[in-house]
């Protein structure tokens, strides 16, 4: 009900808007999350309005893997939906087999992230980030670099693109790196994951949704001899969180102590801001699906659930004089961990990792596909 | 919507009502042992052993406003709908997210505003903390500034009233990582940590503030933890226990802490507040 009444407000004002502008109305086609009535809408950047017609060209285009130098590597190479957009590595490989520094974080309700990266605090908005993929050098990931013209003029010949970027961005009906760009980060942004046994217990009232052994775990998640939640909280189990209609702009780094001295291949916040307190320090993950995108922590390093509970119980694996505060070690049963992992397992959303509308849109003998590397 | 309604309203009403109303802001400065906060300043001298600390976070829930008559009555403050203001509740905001505080949020509020009856005040009087109606709800759905994932605990604890965090300079590595103040209701019984309560928490652990002479045209309210913790050591922590002292009951670290908030805590009475004060 409210999502319908929400919709039809926001066409009259997107047709209101477009007919003045000169726009043709179907590029503008509503778009509205299939989001429970529980869940806040996103905030979306103003030069990247969401349109169904986008987000589908986003889709074909995060498959493609034309958009790397050598048409090996795609977005979906390193975010694969049957791990809910994680590819199951320690780190990211890209183009020539290069290994990355950090693990594919994954994908789903990027849209409420203020910040799309481990440890860069100005990466703010999905459209910037679609950059570092395409053309960062260190580590090459899709080695785009410098072929941008040969890439995208490839791309104009195809006949889906032809149509397609002509649907989604009728007054700049090309790809090029505006288009290419505001089309990924709005499919990025469609990747919504609000239906796990956990939410069906916890907003939809299906008292059963949950094991016992994952109500157990849900107590003690919450409770203060673990400290979870402190840092793994809210609605997507971080303490990262923009919404639509709200003034705050919330992001959480920490440093959990997994290193004395974090390496230099992957130091932490400080690589962007030179401060000796962000040594070590990096974005809160959400732990929605976290059970199907092992590994874990920022390089990878841990493999298993089991294997950060430990981590953490233990108050940080090797410590650092930045370590968080609320990191401080616990004693827990075998049965209490087990509980745990149980509560953990109940944040799999398997719609996600399943839905048609977020799935591989090209046939198998498809030239965006073909050569395409799969994690 | 609602402001375009409030002013139709106001439009249709006689001039002639019975109390007209004044404006009221009233406004506060943080301080850490007497020194401004700044996220990235310094403190000297703090706790019982007179450690130096940096300042990571500072915001705390302010409801209930009201003003008081020379005669002591008390008249509503009736608060200003705004980002940091909602339904008699305010969010207080010294820190700006910058330098130690950068898990924090940008935007800061230092001063309630809102309209009185017209009439001659003396005093102010309100409570730190969120009202139980509006202390145990769904954060995710909750109208700002009750949305702040940093000033929640879980459904059954509700908000965070006060989160001063202190993290001593020279923290020992195998010791506790800082010292860290949060105000909130104990001891609310529900049926999971994720179901709020349908009674009032058996420690609400409201803070009743009011200062009899005050005048907010000319002095302010300044909020310093020092006082506060001047018995706890900044460096320390109790095993087991909440880093600094989080309201819970098993927690030592907060035998000398809360009587000072004028709170009531275990079996120790509850002193003058010491949070606040006028100047």
């Amino acid at each position: 009900m409210r999502s319908a009444a929400r919709s039809a407000a926001v066409s009259v004002i997107l047709s209101g808007l477009l007919s003045g502008a000169g726009f043709a109305l179907d590029a503008a086609e509503a778009y509205d999350w299939p989001l429970p009535d529980w869940m806040p809408r996103p905030s979306v950047p103003e030069d990247n309005p969401m349109s169904a017609a986008k987000v589908e060209l986003g889709r074909h285009l995060f498959y493609d893997a034309r958009l790397s130098g050598d048409g090996t590597v795609a977005c979906a190479s390193c975010h694969d939906q049957g791990r809910a957009f994680t590819d199951g590595r320690q780190v990211a490989v890209g183009i020539h087999g290069t290994h990355g520094k950090l693990n594919a974080p994954s994908l789903a309700n990027v849209a409420y992230l203020p910040v799309n990266s481990w440890a860069n605090p100005h990466m703010t908005s999905l459209e910037f980030q679609a950059l570092v993929p395409l053309f960062g050098e260190a580590p090459d990931e899709m080695g785009a670099t410098g072929q941008e013209a040969r890439i995208f003029a490839t791309l104009a010949e195809d006949p889906y693109y032809a149509q397609a970027f002509a649907q989604a961005f009728p007054q700049q009906p090309r790809p090029e790196l505006f288009t290419v760009t505001r089309a990924l980060g709005a499919f990025q942004r469609s990747l919504m994951s609000f239906d796990s046994a956990y939410d069906r217990f916890k907003y939809g009232g299906e008292l059963d949704a949950l094991s016992d052994a994952a109500k157990r775990g849900e107590q003690l998640f919450f409770d203060h001899r673990f400290e979870c939640y402190h840092c793994h909280q809210g609605v997507l189990f971080t303490d990262n969180f923009k919404r639509e209609g709200s003034p705050w702009v919330e992001t959480g780094f920490h440093n959990t102590g997994l290193y004395a001295d974090y390496p230099v291949s992957a130091p932490g916040r400080i690589e962007f801001t030179a401060e000796p307190g962000d040594a070590g320090l990096f974005r809160t993950p959400s732990l929605r699906n976290v059970a199907v995108t092992a590994p874990y922590m920022h390089d990878g390093s841990i493999p298993d659930l089991r294997g950060v509970l430990a981590h953490y119980a233990k108050g940080g694996r090797e410590g650092h004089s930045n370590q968080d505060g609320m990191i401080v070690g616990f004693t827990a049963t075998e049965a209490e961990i087990a509980d745990l992992i149980a509560f953990l397992e109940s944040l799999t959303d398997k719609r996600l990792l399943t839905n048609p509308d977020h799935a591989d849109p090209w046939p198998k003998d498809h030239p965006a596909r073909l050569k395409r590397a799969q994690p | 919507m609602k402001l375009a309604l409030q002013a139709a309203l106001a439009a249709l009403l006689p001039a002639t009502a019975a109390f007209a109303d004044q404006d009221v802001k009233i406004n506060f400065a943080a301080e850490i042992g007497g020194h401004p906060f700044a996220c990235d300043a310094t403190f000297t001298d703090i706790g019982s052993t007179g450690a130096a600390v940096r300042g990571t976070d500072f915001r705390l829930y302010v409801s209930d406003v009201a003003m008081i008559a020379a005669d002591g009555t008390r008249n509503p403050v009736t608060l200003t709908e705004s980002a940091f203001q909602h339904d008699g509740v305010a969010l207080l905001d010294f820190e700006d997210g910058s330098a130690a505080c950068a898990n924090g949020t940008a935007p800061l509020n230092t001063q309630l505003a809102g309209t009185a009856a017209e009439g001659s005040y003396t005093g102010v009087a309100f409570n730190v903390g969120v009202p139980f109606e509006m202390n145990h709800g769904d954060p995710t759905t909750a109208p700002t500034p009750l949305n702040l994932t940093s000033m929640f605990w879980n459904w059954r604890g509700g908000y965070k009233f006060v989160r001063i965090d202190m993290v001593p300079t020279d923290k020992a590595a195998s010791g506790p990582k800082g010292w860290f103040l949060h105000l909130g209701s104990t001891m609310c019984k529900s049926g999971g940590k994720t179901d709020a309560p349908a009674a009032p928490c058996k420690n609400p652990n409201l803070m009743a503030v009011s200062f009899d002479g005050f005048d907010p045209a000319k002095q302010t309210l300044v909020i310093d933890p020092a006082p506060v913790v001047a018995e706890a050591d900044m460096r320390s922590n109790t095993p087991q226990t909440s880093p600094g002292c989080m309201s819970f009951l098993n927690d030592p670290d907060c035998d000398t802490v809360m009587t000072k908030l004028g709170l009531p805590f275990k079996d120790i009475a509850a002193g003058e507040q010491q949070l606040i004060a006028v100047r």
